[in-house]
């Protein structure tokens, strides 16, 4: 072919992909299923790839003690077989059609992803129905499966510092809510579930009426929905799972953490309770944790790493959470750092954003960040079908997406202060110190 | 909870092999600065971003000087720590500023640059890469700050041994070699560095007509190239030749190598178990990587069944060949409870010995196949995979067209060339393996594979 005409070609290429290219919430497609099931579908045809994300609101947060860490369990089962493919079938078959999977849970919701070339859909289709209601719960291989979620703790938490004090911390400052404990469930139920109880809880969150399914990528929507109703059509609604009704009670003075152990560093760790992801609050503190301690331009990178030389980095925020959840400050000492020194540091820096908020800069350079990562996030296929997702589990509904940014444009810099007071204070206080064994707090 | 970390870290070390394997790449256009700095470009107006990559040949670990482990990532490191006309601080303002990412590291043969930022802030940032890059200011008070945090981070490091493995596995399998050089650097190196070394290794190896660069991304190429050369297009070329920036070739290992760390407060025990593997350019790469993606690449690869999925002693367990100009290495890796750190060693020894014997059948040969190939297009979604992967065409001279050669071999390779492979390249009595674990537990069960050669982890460097 003449060079000319392939330039051309290429130059027409370009501006379809550019008219497909603008990611809206008018081309995203909605449907329902009578069983409750909710699936939303972008297409986006620039590879011949899909990535197919089933969400359920499941966590740990719907779990209660003795079943701590249940809701991470199930989604190891849900790769050990159902009755149509037997234990090992799903990854075998997922790999063999050339696709992968991971999955993750979380405090509110669980998500079990999927990406592969686009000949292998209905493949998936398939396998993702079939276990949304069949698994097997094979006793031995939910016996070895134990196994390997005890390894996942003892491996994540207990031989990482880091993790022992988060551990510590959260459950300290959070004393009613099942945010009490971490995903991964305390190690005394990890190995003592009983395998009904496991099953019940399956059976109650793994339903059609409490999941989204949401498709990005190379595939045809309305074909796509014959093979979805051809799959999970006969799937039965379930009772709607039960709400969780514990309120955190207010916090009413200062607690503490203090851990002696064998290492190397310490560990310093301070919480704060913070509001839920829907409270407007929530972005005001989204906004004033970025020039606080995110970047070596932060306030506390810059004291506590580069002028007072007490730390190696700092850490932190808020998350987006479904019930009220924290404000984490998490600083890595140094070696020799006087622990209570850095603690006095991030109250001096808190104080200060309570009494004269942040610069016209700084709130400018906040909403730069939050802007920045936003794009960066939606770069690819799982990325738009993460956020889109995860916008259905917080919030109730993916087009919040289309709006987010607006509740970070409409936070006014004047009103940081006031929002600050009332979460940065003493009696909000969870502090957490892991001290090197024989060192001084 | 991820549902497995491992095998993701796992594929991300696959890259080198896997990025040569999709159609999909576009071809990029190519600019040529006046200072020799060849740029490679593709616009991708999808979302307001672009991201940028720049190699620097010769600037990595293993050009430093004997005992100076950590000199070319602590250059790196100082470029952002103050230029000529910018503090550390002004630096890291302005970079926040615009929610950019701005990041100079080096891994064994070179030094690379990396950001990415909303279109409209280009400009700016590829004015402070250059910046950065051209003029550092290289302050003593900046250095003595970095070095502190460097000596703090080796001991962070020990404290965890999944990242103290990495390190004491170099150490242990490269040896002398130039490549044995640990990134962080060690105790006894940081104590012998000087911030005048750190200028000397700048001023001879950064240099633009040693470089390579990569943009994609939301910005028009008559704009990228004005900001070119007012920004990085000022780079002066030196009048002297550059230096050298060749490896001498890989170790080749004779009998067995086994180095135990002990980590009295381990509750798990961490092996690294590692033998030669294949340059970049060598044939075998795709065989290789469909090989590995069977033995121990993928969720269901060979390792991760026996060792997690069929037995639960493990949440992760994989292998993978990473490669270079001069050669290449395979690791294979785990963790387990202290008391099982015997079977495990001895399931991977099984398979390997099984692979080697046996082979892999017709179907899991169709299965890699369908998997590298159906994984392919993923791994070049956005704007920094597709720079990066320009960049390593480039310098590894395998040509812009290579993914559509490497996607005809993928559908030519037979089953009894992955077993060939497997038996040149999984270990059988040659080998390198290090543990971490809590010695007084482990060592009657380490016994029966031989001699240990003992480390205490809180002693210094690994």
């Amino acid at each position: 072919m003449p060079k000319k005409v392939a330039a051309f070609v290429l130059s027409f290429f370009w501006m379809i992909t550019m008219l497909q290219a603008a990611f809206k919430k008018e081309d995203i497609k909605v449907f329902h299923l009578d069983n409750g099931l909710k699936i939303i579908l972008y297409e986006d045809h620039k590879m011949p790839n899909i990535s197919y994300f089933t969400f359920f609101k499941v966590g740990s947060r719907c779990e209660r003690p003795g079943l701590t860490g249940v809701s991470h369990f199930i989604e190891h089962m849900m790769f050990n077989g159902t009755e149509k493919f037997r234990p090992g079938e799903f990854d075998r078959l997922m790999e063999f059609s050339g696709g992968a999977n991971n999955a993750y849970t979380g405090d509110d919701f669980t998500a079990y992803t999927d990406w592969f070339p686009a000949n292998a859909l209905e493949k998936i289709v398939e396998l993702e129905a079939d276990r949304m209601q069949g698994l097997l719960f094979d006793p031995e291989v939910l016996e070895s499966e134990r196994g390997v979620v005890a390894s996942e703790r003892r491996m994540s938490v207990e031989n990482d510092n880091e993790a022992i004090i988060y551990e510590n911390v959260r459950s300290t400052a959070i004393m009613a809510h099942p945010y009490h404990w971490d995903v991964i469930g305390w190690m005394s139920d990890i190995l003592g579930w009983r395998p009904d109880e496991i099953k019940q809880y399956y059976q109650t969150y793994y339903a059609p009426n409490n999941a989204v399914l949401v498709v990005v990528g190379d595939f045809e929507a309305t074909r796509l929905l014959e093979l979805i109703k051809k799959y999970y059509g006969h799937i039965s609604v379930q009772p709607p799972a039960p709400p969780v009704i514990t309120v955190e009670p207010p916090q009413l003075g200062r607690k503490e953490v203090i851990i002696r152990k064998e290492a190397q560093t310490p560990s310093f760790l301070l919480a704060y309770h913070a509001p839920a992801c829907s409270d407007s609050d929530f972005f005001a503190l989204s906004i004033l944790e970025k020039p606080l301690l995110q970047g070596e331009s932060s306030r506390l990178y810059r004291r506590l790493v580069r002028d007072e030389q007490l730390a190696i980095s700092v850490s932190g925020g808020c998350e987006e959470k479904i019930d009220p959840f924290l404000f984490m400050i998490e600083v890595k000492p140094r070696p020799d750092a006087d622990l209570t020194r850095i603690e006095k540091i991030v109250d001096e820096e808190l104080a200060k954003i309570v009494e004269q908020g942040l610069t016209e800069s700084e709130y400018e350079k906040a909403l730069n960040i939050v802007r920045s990562d936003f794009y960066f996030s939606l770069q690819t296929n799982s990325g738009k079908a993460n956020m889109l997702g995860a916008m259905e589990m917080l919030y109730g509904s993916f087009d919040r997406l289309f709006t987010i940014m607006d509740s970070y444009l409409q936070t006014k810099r004047e009103d940081i202060p006031d929002i600050a007071k009332k979460y940065f204070n003493e009696l909000n206080k969870t502090a957490g110190y892991l001290v090197p064994e024989g060192g001084q707090p | 909870m991820n549902r497995f970390l491992t095998i993701i870290i796992t594929l991300f070390l696959l890259c080198p092999v896997l990025v040569f394997s999709s159609e999909r790449l576009p071809r990029p256009q190519k600019i040529t600065l006046d200072n020799g700095l060849v740029v490679y470009y593709y616009q991708n107006p999808e979302l307001p971003l672009v991201s940028f990559r720049l190699l620097i040949k010769g600037a990595g670990s293993a050009f430093e000087p004997a005992g100076l482990d950590g000199l070319a990532n602590f250059t790196s490191d100082m470029l952002l720590k103050g230029t000529s006309s910018m503090t550390a601080e002004q630096i890291a303002e302005a970079l926040d500023f615009m929610g950019a990412r701005l990041n100079f590291t080096s891994s064994e043969e070179y030094a690379s640059a990396g950001g990415e930022c909303l279109s409209q802030f280009l400009p700016r940032l590829l004015q402070i890469a250059s910046d950065c890059l051209t003029s550092p200011a290289f302050k003593e008070e900046e250095y003595k700050k970095e070095l502190a945090k460097k000596i703090d981070t080796l001991k962070a490091v020990k404290d965890n041994p999944a990242q103290a493995l990495r390190q004491y596995f170099k150490k242990a399998y490269f040896g002398q070699h130039p490549f044995g050089h640990i990134l962080l650097g060690t105790d006894s190196s940081l104590e012998k560095m000087s911030l005048p070394q750190l200028k000397k290794f700048h001023a001879e190896r950064f240099r633009p007509d040693n470089s390579i660069m990569a943009v994609v991304g939301d910005v028009k190429q008559n704009e990228l190239i004005n900001i070119l050369k007012t920004t990085i297009g000022r780079w002066p070329k030196p009048g002297t030749p550059a230096p050298q920036a060749s490896v001498p070739p890989l170790p080749s290992l004779h009998g067995q190598k086994l180095v135990l760390i002990d980590k009295p407060d381990a509750t798990q025990s961490y092996f690294a178990l590692g033998s030669p593997g294949y340059a970049q350019n060598d044939r075998l790469a795709v065989v290789a990587s469909m090989m590995n993606t069977l033995w121990g690449g993928r969720f269901t690869s060979w390792l991760n069944t026996e060792l997690r999925i069929k037995r639960g002693l493990t949440y992760g367990a994989g292998s993978s060949f990473q490669s270079w100009k001069t050669g290449g290495l395979f690791m294979a890796s785990s963790y387990t409870k202290n008391d099982k750190i015997g079977e495990m060693l001895d399931i991977t020894f099984d398979l390997l010995k099984r692979a080697r014997d046996k082979g892999f059948s017709p179907e899991e040969v169709e299965s890699a196949r369908n998997y590298i190939v159906g994984q392919f297009p993923q791994s070049l979604e956005t704007n920094g995979s597709k720079a990066s992967a320009y960049l390593r065409l480039v310098y590894y001279d395998l040509g812009l067209d290579y993914y559509d050669r490497y996607l005809a071999e993928i559908d030519a390779v037979r089953q009894e060339d992955i077993k060939q492979a497997a038996v040149k390249l999984l270990p059988d009595k040659d080998y390198t393996l290090v543990i971490i674990g809590k010695a007084s537990e482990i060592k009657k069960l380490l016994e029966k594979f031989g001699r240990w050669e003992e480390k205490k982890i809180t002693d210094p460097d690994f």
